[in-house]
């Protein structure tokens, strides 16, 4: 218990918590030490050694040191399709934002006893398989499907029109799919909202408005940044959804990885791409991270 | 908040360890497609055996090659399509089968036996196999159809669906331009470049799962699918016809081979000479309708099954069908280019 | 949250359909619930999807939440790479993840492939959505609160148990969340760590897709949210009871 209780000898900084690590602290730390270890660095240099490597007819990987992966790598396709990636996985996380903050916040300010619930609600329809949400969706969307038939008999479209296979239905399948990942960490925010800090914000004459988004808002950043995060990184490599929902013209970066990977048993050319992915990723996030650093 | 937690913990309970049962002294350990033998076969050998099977599915042969190719798991009976198989015949991966266990094998076709891929079928024995053609939705297409030049037209814009499969799309080209679907070098992907530039720009949507769905949508008129896809499409309605391309077409054919890891080679030569029991072949046709090599199993099928032209090609069509080789390296080209004009 | 539910009543809806295609309403009938009560594969993969998820789930919570904690309260060495390095199994497509776990398992650790592994893998990439979640709750905590209840006498352990635990909770929860409903739908990682006793539905339903979804799968997932919803409200009333 010493160790866990180790005084920093000098006050910390106001606002800051931070301490030295005693041996206690370093002994619950370490699994997750250790896990990061074993199972993400390790299997994360193996693959950049193996984008350095060439494969045999089989696909199996020769051991010989060669730049020739990323010297393909670098074309504008794959920097086109990489992109075209970011955007699309940028516009998910605006969009379950904009729709999953409302979302959170009622959930977050419901009776605490109904929050569970309503947080179970959320999430259960993911207890299925992403095929059959997915497919449930194509019947939706399709031409002769329930959209189209309501819209013809409301008198809003003359004759059916494409919903699917098109931009909207890779975004809608990706927000559908990512939405709760931003509602639940917004809702961790929301929920230990002080009450007081908001009336006091009413007291002081500010508007509903005002006291959203000068009080509410600041005070749920972490939850709204994290809840980005969650949405945004994870929907950059997705693919399954948006090949299904989009009829597969515009290639993922996911999707191409997958495939060299797979049906072109390229291993180390699908590697090499994987690694340029995971070095532009670290490096915008050290990035961003030393930029936030800098303004504090 | 207790409640929920409450919640996850009753669901562990009751995810119990599966039961086992009595243990036989026969295993067998089937890595297959799903969605391709049916559960209710597998449980006929169990049952008859006496022997305890276990059931890993893939989705791709690729799946399988990188799994068995990293050493994991040790499989008795893998199910790969031929230019996987050849790759595997030629790597040395598989354990030679004993004919004289096998006696079931001369139910076979012929023209499914001794093919490029195991001569003499030293390390294989043929299960299923299947065209690929064209699906037209004739309400929604008025002109006729013969081949994959009549598919994409620019008229056809923004209504076709195809196989998302780059070999499958670089062989249509080749077959369009005269060539054999093999002929896969860099002078002739040149060639067909400006096919495929004129072709991709077409295509409405890229699906090997489920091109079906697609087509019976309504979402668009014309596919290039499997013969498997196809067949469930005509039993469904009768708008919808079944085209063997002019320019020929190229055959799938799935078979049985045992990986050389295998720890019960007896029990993988039984399960082979069981599927290809007439009754047993019949049972899986019925279920999923592919092109059946099993000669005896056909005489035991109905007339409406054996008259589905996509699942049974008329011997005209079958000349005109060609298999895949293994290109090795190659792949990885082919993927790049039609990934490369996708994405203009 | 309607929005959230329109997928999921045409799942129920096409559970009672005649079709075995689900795409047009064909007639009412049960007989796939019934067919579904008799597939013991589907049923044991269900089985299965429940075991790992669980399992993931607690591995992940535990050290997501220790995880965040300890980075939150403490400076280690290095603290900025591992932050990142977090962040590696939630972009690392797929396939190169079970990939190059599927060799570390089999060609280096030599564990062989069945529930240990899938389970390995799944925490991999699950565990840092609950550290994301916990830490962003932690950016709001108060220090004095905790160093109050050591002021008390309570020992550091017992000010985490009765401080900074509870206020944490909602963030925990919402990680656990995140992490079952992952490890319950995740296929390629899967396929590549998975071995033949531990076979889950995703692995099971993938290929289903060429012949048509079977519809017992939608009978089967109406059956679990309606059970999950059941007990739910039943936990909820009777929680209150006790809480009277």
């Amino acid at each position: 218990m010493a160790g866990f209780a180790a005084p920093t000898g000098v006050a910390p900084p106001p606002g800051a918590h931070h301490r030295t690590p005693g041996l206690l602290a370093w002994i619950i730390l370490s699994p997750l030490v250790l896990w990061l270890l074993l199972f993400v660095v390790a299997p994360t240099l193996m693959l950049t050694a193996v984008s350095f490597a060439e494969r045999d007819a089989l696909g199996r990987i020769v051991w010989n040191f060669s730049l020739q992966n990323y010297f393909r790598a670098f074309d504008w396709v794959w920097l086109k399709i990489l992109f075209q990636s970011l955007y699309y996985a940028f516009l998910t996380t605006v969009i379950c934002m904009a729709v999953g903050y409302p979302a959170a916040y009622c959930i977050g300010r419901a009776p605490e006893r109904w929050r569970g619930i309503l947080l179970m609600l959320v999430m259960v329809p993911f207890w299925t398989s992403f095929l059959i949400r997915t497919y449930a969706w194509i019947t939706i969307l399709s031409k002769e499907g329930i959209v189209n038939s309501q819209m013809i008999s409301a008198g809003i479209f003359t004759e059916p029109i494409s919903l699917l296979y098109s931009p909207f239905a890779i975004v809608l399948g990706l927000v559908y799919n990512f939405l709760p990942f931003m509602i639940l960490p917004i809702y961790t925010s929301v929920e230990k909202l002080d009450n007081a800090m908001i009336e006091a914000a009413y007291d002081l004459g500010a508007g509903p408005l005002r006291a959203f988004s000068q009080v509410i808002i600041p005070l749920t950043r972490p939850g709204i940044a994290a809840g980005a995060m969650l949405v945004f990184v994870p929907s950059i490599a997705m693919f399954a959804i948006t090949t299904l929902m989009g009829g597969g013209t515009n290639p993922m970066i996911g999707e191409v990885i997958f495939k060299q990977f797979t049906s072109g048993r390229n291993q180390p050319f699908g590697a090499a791409l994987g690694t340029i992915l995971l070095l532009v990723f670290i490096l915008t996030l050290w990035l961003a991270r030393s930029q936030r650093v800098k303004e504090e | 908040m207790k409640k929920t937690t409450l919640l996850l913990s009753a669901l562990a309970a009751f995810a119990l360890p599966a039961t086992t049962h009595a243990a036989p002294n026969k295993n067998l350990n089937i890595y297959c497609w799903s969605e391709y033998i049916p559960q209710a076969v597998i449980d006929r050998f169990a049952k008859e055996t006496g022997t305890k099977v276990t059931v890993e599915n893939y989705a791709s042969n690729e799946e399988m090659l990188s799994k068995l190719a990293a050493g994991g798991g040790a499989y008795d009976i893998i199910q790969p399509s031929e230019y996987v198989m050849e790759a595997l015949v030629k790597e040395k991966f598989l354990h030679p089968i004993d004919r004289a266990k096998i006696p079931n094998l001369k139910n076979i076709a012929p023209q499914f036996l001794n093919l490029a891929f195991d001569p003499g079928n030293k390390f294989s024995v043929p299960f299923m196999a299947g065209t690929v053609g064209i699906v037209v939705n004739t309400d929604l297409i008025k002109t006729e159809i013969r081949g994959f030049n009549d598919v994409f037209k620019p008229e056809n814009k923004g209504n076709i669906v195809v196989l998302d499969d780059a070999r499958e799309i670089v062989a249509w080209a080749l077959l369009a331009n005269g060539m054999g679907v093999n002929q896969i070098t860099d002078k002739n992907l040149n060639k067909i470049k400006p096919t495929l530039e004129k072709w991709l720009p077409l295509v409405k949507v890229y699906d090997s799962d489920s091109p079906k769905t697609a087509l019976l949508n309504g979402d668009v008129a014309v596919g290039v699918v499997w013969g498997g896809e196809g067949a469930i499409l005509l039993n469904k309605n009768k708008k919808f016809r079944w085209i063997i391309p002019a320019e020929g077409s190229h055959m799938f054919i799935d078979s049985l081979a045992i990986p050389k890891a295998a720890k019960n080679v007896e029990s993988a030569e039984e399960f082979m000479n069981f599927i290809l029991r007439p009754e047993i072949s019949k049972e899986i046709s019925e279920e999923f309708p592919y092109l059946n090599p099993n000669l005896a199993a056909r005489a035991l099928m109905t007339k409406k099954e054996l008259e589905n032209p996509a699942s049974f090609p008329t011997d005209e069509e079958m000349k005109k069908m060609q298999i895949f080789r293994d290109i090795g390296t190659q792949a990885s080209e082919i993927e790049e280019i039609v990934t490369t004009l996708k994405a203009q | 949250m309607a929005f959230l539910y329109i997928p999921i009543a045409l799942l129920v809806v096409f559970s009672f359909n005649s079709a075995r295609l689900n795409i047009r309403w064909e007639g009412f009938s049960t007989k796939w619930y019934e067919a579904l009560l008799s597939n013991h594969v589907l049923l044991g993969a269900f089985q299965n999807s429940l075991i790992v998820a669980s399992a993931t789930t607690v591995l992940s919570t535990l050290l997501g939440t220790l995880g965040a904690w300890m980075l939150y309260r403490y400076r280690f060495p290095f603290q900025g790479a591992l932050g990142l390095l977090i962040f590696i199994p939630m972009v690392m497509p797929e396939v190169l993840m079970g990939v190059s776990l599927l060799v570390l398992f089999v060609q280096l650790l030599n564990i062989p492939l069945g529930f240990t592994t899938m389970i390995i893998a799944h925490t991999t990439f699950c565990f840092p959505f609950v550290l994301v979640a916990v830490q962003a709750r932690l950016q709001g905590l108060d220090p004095s609160q905790e160093e109050a209840a050591m002021d008390l006498g309570a020992t550091p352990f017992q000010a985490f148990r009765k401080v900074v635990l509870p206020y944490l909770m909602p963030a925990i929860i919402s990680g656990a969340l995140m992490s079952f409903t992952l490890s319950l739908d995740e296929y390629i990682v899967s396929v590549f760590t998975t071995g033949s006793q531990s076979q889950t539905l995703p692995l099971k339903v993938y290929g289903m897709a060429k012949v048509g979804l079977n519809p017992q799968l939608n009978a089967l997932s109406a059956i679990f949210i309606a059970a999950t919803f059941t007990f739910a409200l039943a936990v909820h009333f009777f929680g209150k009871k006790k809480n009277l």
